[in-house]
């Protein structure tokens, strides 16, 4: 029932040897390396945030706000402490998870539009805090991450190669997790509040455990990958790390591409997102900025109208195009 | 005589202007089948939603087994053993009906043991066939048995059955009085909502009858078949 089936196999097999094999094919200094070590933190990120919207259903547009702590807390402490990353990103995690359970208090009886705006608000409010407690943060101008020794403990590489596989190891280690949660008590529990709430009330959901409990995880993730994020950029400010559009909607749409709910979903999304708005940056921001951003925007609004489900959807459809073609 | 299992007393709630429930007393003792019966909009859903915590009562107790459960939340009133059925239907409608039975049996064991809990709790209600189906994909009946097999699959004390026969032909009906009557021997207590009268005499040693909000007779089905307050309620209603 919950095993995978031998073509499942097959295809994580090809995938593996794929995700060997890719980083030998760009130039290890490039700039094609560094999109795709971006596309593998996204779909980490989506991923991430597919625990509480794909299982649950609840929209949330604000999880910059956990990737912004996430990004601030460790390399606060590397400055300040000279913490490694490493103990930075379980702070981060802490945090990022402390600030779910917080927002959850208020957010958890809303639902669709409304969790989506307060979501929304709350990543908002970070951003707005970022910006104006200079003295933490170092306010608009941004925060650089000291550099150090490139090293495994320091998490600092030169070589953009050991980038991609801590990248990959993110994506791995957060579809493990939702993969896991998705099969436990805690995904069936998750299942039955997104489809009728009252229902799973009665017969012995604790509703507001279980989505308390889904939150806090996909905000310590969250969080963790923020660290990620900034020992990989080496420079980051508050509307970046905070940003509705550069995080927030984007790890949503990138699931919501892909296909929400499912876990290859935020992985395809993000390997179709990504380098597709890194070609129109190019193409466009020459002559229009911020018309890439609008090109993203109509595109959502067609997956949404044509295929809600997403490019997960796509598979079932050939196959029953094809099935009705044998006949 | 013992202590009834599941006592109610003076229990009230109102919906803005309407006064659903006004002091509601009934008792049901361990063991019994008891059929709640009343016209349309009489307020026996309501009683039900208050019995398992989805409305709070202004005014009244509810105790099960003596703990009182007014104010407790819908998931605890389920871990101390009492759950309903919707009268209409509230199925998890993306799952499949073994993930919806499932999901029930979960409030006591890990997922294993619930799912093999749930085989046999569809089993039980003869549904076993369907348990790869979609829920949305069911006819009406079959979606108020999956009700039923979720509910079992909690393993409660005290079933409410809110209409769980509406849709079901004379057989099927029969079939599922014989269900309901073993389960009560394996030591289930059942209070049953049912406009099919033939059936809530033949199944229920005792009856109560609502009337707007209020309880205005309870007994046997053939004292309540006699006291003139139950003939009026009803003729009162269908004569208008
Ligand atoms: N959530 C609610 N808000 C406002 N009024 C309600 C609500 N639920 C029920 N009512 C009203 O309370 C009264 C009792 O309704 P209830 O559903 O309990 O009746 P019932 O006996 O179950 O009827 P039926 O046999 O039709 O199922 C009705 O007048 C109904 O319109
Ligand atoms: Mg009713």
């Amino acid at each position: 029932m919950s095993r995978l089936s031998s073509t499942q196999w097959i295809m994580i097999a090809v995938l593996v040897a794929v995700a060997i094999a890719i980083p030998f094919l760009f130039d290890p200094r490039g700039y094609g390396i560094r999109i795709l070590c971006l596309a593998l933190l996204f779909a980490a990120m989506a991923q991430s945030w597919n625990i509480v919207a794909g299982l649950a259903n609840q929209i949330s547009l604000g999880h910059a706000a956990f990737f912004g702590i996430g990004a601030y807390t460790s390399t606060l402490l590397l400055i300040h402490f000279g913490l490694t990353p490493w103990l930075g990103m379980i702070a981060a995690a802490v945090l990022g998870g402390l600030a779910a359970f917080l927002i959850s208090l208020p957010t958890m009886r809303l639902r669709g539009h409304y969790f989506a705006l307060a979501t929304l608000a709350f990543g908002e409010v970070m951003r707005v805090i970022g910006n104006s407690w200079g003295g933490l943060t170092g306010g608009p101008v941004g925060i650089s991450v000291p550099f150090s020794q490139p090293s495994l403990m320091a998490l600092q590489f030169k070589d953009m190669r050991a980038y991609y596989a801590l990248m990959l190891g993110a994506v791995v280690v957060v579809t493990a997790i939702f993969v896991v949660i998705k099969r436990s008590r805690l995904g069936y529990r998750l299942r039955a509040i997104k489809e009728n709430e009252d229902a799973a009330e009665v017969i012995g959901v604790d509703t507001t455990r279980t989505k308390i409990l889904a939150s806090v995880i996909s905000g310590m993730l969250t969080a963790s990958l923020g660290t990620l994020y900034a020992q990989f950029q080496f420079f980051f400010d508050p509307d970046t790390v905070f940003g509705i559009a550069s995080v927030s909607i984007r790890m949503a749409m990138i699931a919501i591409v892909g296909g929400i709910g499912t876990a290859a979903g935020p992985i395809l999304g993000a390997f179709f997102v990504i380098p597709l708005e890194e070609l129109a940056n190019q193409v466009f921001s020459a002559k229009a900025a911020g018309l890439s951003q609008l090109v993203f925007g109509v595109l959502l609004i067609l997956v949404i109208l044509i295929e809600p489900k997403g490019f997960m959807a796509i598979g079932p459809r050939l196959k029953r195009l094809f099935a009705r073609g044998d006949r | 005589m013992s202590a009834p299992l599941l006592e109610v007393s003076g229990v009230s709630k109102r919906f803005g202007g309407l006064q659903a429930l006004s002091n509601v007393s009934l008792s049901v003792s361990a063991g019994e089948i008891v059929g709640l019966i009343g016209p349309n909009g009489a307020g026996k859903t309501t009683l039900f939603s208050a019995l398992v915590g989805l409305h709070r009562p202004e005014m009244g107790r509810i105790t099960l087994d003596g703990r009182d459960l007014v104010g407790l939340k819908p998931h605890r009133i389920a871990a101390a053993g009492m759950v309903k059925t919707f009268q209409n239907v509230a199925l998890f409608l993306e799952s499949t009906v073994l993930d919806n039975v499932l999901t029930g049996g979960l409030l006591r064991h890990p997922v294993e043991d619930a799912r093999a809990l749930a085989r046999r709790c569809l089993d039980r209600v003869g549904i076993s066939g369907i348990s790869g189906k979609l829920a949305r994909d069911l006819s009406f009946p079959e979606r108020a048995r999956v009700e039923v097999a979720r509910a079992l699959c909690t393993e409660p004390r005290v079933l409410l059955l809110d209409e769980a026969m509406a849709a079901l032909n004379h057989a099927e009906m029969d079939e599922f009085m014989d269900l309901l009557r073993q389960l009560r021997s394996e030591g289930l207590t059942l209070v049953v909502v049912e406009h099919h009268m033939r059936a809530i005499m033949a199944l229920c040693e005792r009856l109560v009858v609502l009337n707007f909000g209020q309880v205005i007779a309870s007994g046997t089905p053939a004292e309540i078949s006699r006291n003139p307050a139950v003939v009026e309620a009803y003729l009162g209603r269908s004569a208008a």
